[in-house]
């Protein structure tokens, strides 16, 4: 028997749709799906796409009827409002850079996310578990493990910081580092914890849970999403004048204008 | 009597217009159905048949599609904003004006102005659930993997979007939000003050700013990211609809 040139079928899907009958099909369309099990668009999806297009109009314009969106002042450059905060999408961002140096809060650690999220599917390749939700019961307990790890860690880090602050931390790093306080708190150290906390995570569940490449790349990416989340709700609702940190309940109300003496 | 109504619509079916317009008796047939689907240029994004698993709402969330349904809902109300609105900071028509006649004057000018920015908090909500729905039924790999980077594109696109519309009121909210951002700008490494003027059309935050925000907002940001979403779409499509198990 030869074996058959060029791109092969998936194990399993050799039966396919043929939609050209002169041209290779692997080598213009990637398909696996099977002649089998399926439903015709007009009407099973056509009806759900309908729906639930009617109830978001719905529910979109009942929001909408009920809210207003907020408008404040004429904009004054010369009146700055303490605190002033991004759009909640980008709080993350902004309490970020609360912990280091804002280049490398806002420009760096943005892109290199970015950067590695568009790569995941290059370093994860195999196609063990497509189309199940965490491929695994071992993908689910690693889901949980890296979210508690990934909040809980961030919190921490929180905490740390502002317990430092408040007890001469940068006064102490302006004096005593080389450096000063710009090369170790505001890039190295910073710096360290991120790339070390991340390594830190895919070696546990490496070892924990015998973890492979789709399965470290779950952790590291539910760790993302915690720190997301967390450094948005952070910076949502825990952050009033001057940034100071608030337990969400009792944060203060923005001062409209900053003045030196509150 | 109750004949004529039939017959009228019988005329209407056989009649040259409309037989100009559909090519297709009524879908109620497996042929009709088809050719509903693949003869009208936007029922045609999809296939005639999909997997019956890519139904399962519980699976996809509708999280993708509801996206692309609050992009479209933003287009409209967005150009409708639009003819009401001067992206200038001072004169008669200025923007800060135009919101609060838009407010008080426009008639329904409020509900088009709420709709616009509850919708556009809530792109940014589904756009993020979709890519967490996609990354963790491992959607994402072969042969998904350039699928995906555009997915990424048009999460960053999708912020992008948001963040410069924010400006657009020019009230203190807006300002000084994209202040911090600005102040971001000017922090990139080695290429701060260059891009932050390019960007922001100077050293403060001011008129040029306004119009560039509006500029991207309005065309540059809507037509890049309508160009993604078409490849997205059409890369579904080509990587053999949505994932499902093996
Ligand atoms: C404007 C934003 C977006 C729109 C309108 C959009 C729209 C869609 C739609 C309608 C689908 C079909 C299945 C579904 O609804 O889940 C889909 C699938 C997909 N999307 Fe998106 N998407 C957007 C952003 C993203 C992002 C941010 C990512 C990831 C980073 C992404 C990656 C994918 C992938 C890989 C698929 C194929 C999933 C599969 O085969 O199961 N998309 N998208």
């Amino acid at each position: 028997m030869t074996t058959p040139r060029g791109p092969q079928p998936f194990a399993g899907q050799e039966k396919r749709l043929r939609l050209l009958a002169f041209v290779r099909q692997d080598s213009v369309v990637r398909v696996d799906k099977r002649v089998e099990d399926t439903a015709m668009v007009w009407p099973h999806l056509l009806v759900i796409e309908f729906i639930a297009a009617m109830l978001w109009s719905i529910g979109l314009f009942v929001i909408a009827a009920a809210f207003n969106a907020p408008l404040q002042d004429h904009a004054t450059p010369d009146c700055t409002p303490n605190p002033s905060k991004a759009p909640w999408y980008l709080l993350n961002l902004q309490e970020l850079l609360l912990h280091m140096d804002k280049g490398l809060a806002g420009v760096v650690v943005p892109t290199v996310w970015l950067t590695f999220m568009a790569a995941i599917p290059y370093i994860d390749r195999s196609r063990e578990g497509v189309g199940i939700y965490f491929t695994s019961a071992n993908g689910k307990r690693i889901t949980i493990f890296a979210a508690v790890f990934a909040t809980v860690g961030t919190f921490s880090l929180i905490l740390l910081d502002a317990f430092l602050k408040a007890h001469g931390y940068i006064e102490f790093a302006t004096e005593h580092f080389p450096g000063g306080k710009q090369l170790l708190p505001n890039y190295l150290i910073p710096i360290g914890v991120m790339i070390g906390l991340s390594v830190l995570l895919v070696l546990i569940v490496q070892r924990l849970y015998a973890a492979n490449t789709r399965e470290w790349m779950i952790a590291v990416y539910t760790g993302f999403v915690a720190v997301y989340l967390v450094l948005t709700v952070v910076g949502t609702s825990m952050r009033g004048p001057g940034m100071d940190l608030f337990p969400p309940w009792a944060v203060p109300s923005t001062h409209q204008c900053l003045e030196p003496n509150i | 009597m109750l004949e004529i109504p039939a017959q009228i619509w019988q005329k209407t079916k056989t009649s040259y217009i409309w037989r100009s317009l559909f090519r297709h008796g009524y879908p109620d047939s497996r042929k009709n159905q088809s050719l509903a689907v693949f003869t009208n240029v936007f029922l045609h994004l999809h296939p005639v048949k999909v997997r019956r698993h890519a139904l399962a709402i519980p699976y996809t969330w509708c999280m993708g599609g509801l996206s692309f349904f609050l992009f479209l809902i933003l287009t409209l109300t967005g150009t409708l904003l639009m003819f009401y609105y001067h992206p200038s900071v001072d004169g008669v028509y200025n923007a800060y004006g135009d919101i609060k006649d838009l407010e008080t004057v426009v008639v329904f000018g409020q509900l088009l102005r709420n709709m616009h920015r509850w919708a556009a908090h809530g792109m940014v909500i589904t756009v993020f659930l979709h890519m967490i729905r996609v990354f963790y039924t491992g959607s994402y790999k072969p042969p998904r993997e350039f699928n995906w980077v555009i997915g990424t594109l048009l999460f960053f696109f999708t912020i992008l979007l948001s963040y410069t519309g924010y400006l657009l009121p020019w009230d203190q909210l807006a300002f000084w939000a994209v202040t911090v951002g600005y102040e971001i700008a000017r922090a990139t490494p080695f290429i701060g003050d260059e891009f932050s003027f390019v960007v922001f059309g100077g050293f403060q935050l001011g008129p040029n700013a306004l119009l560039r925000f509006y500029v991207l907002h309005v065309v540059g940001l809507p037509l890049a990211t309508g160009f993604l979403i078409a490849i997205h779409f059409w890369r579904i499509r080509k990587d053999g609809g949505i994932t499902g198990p093996l």
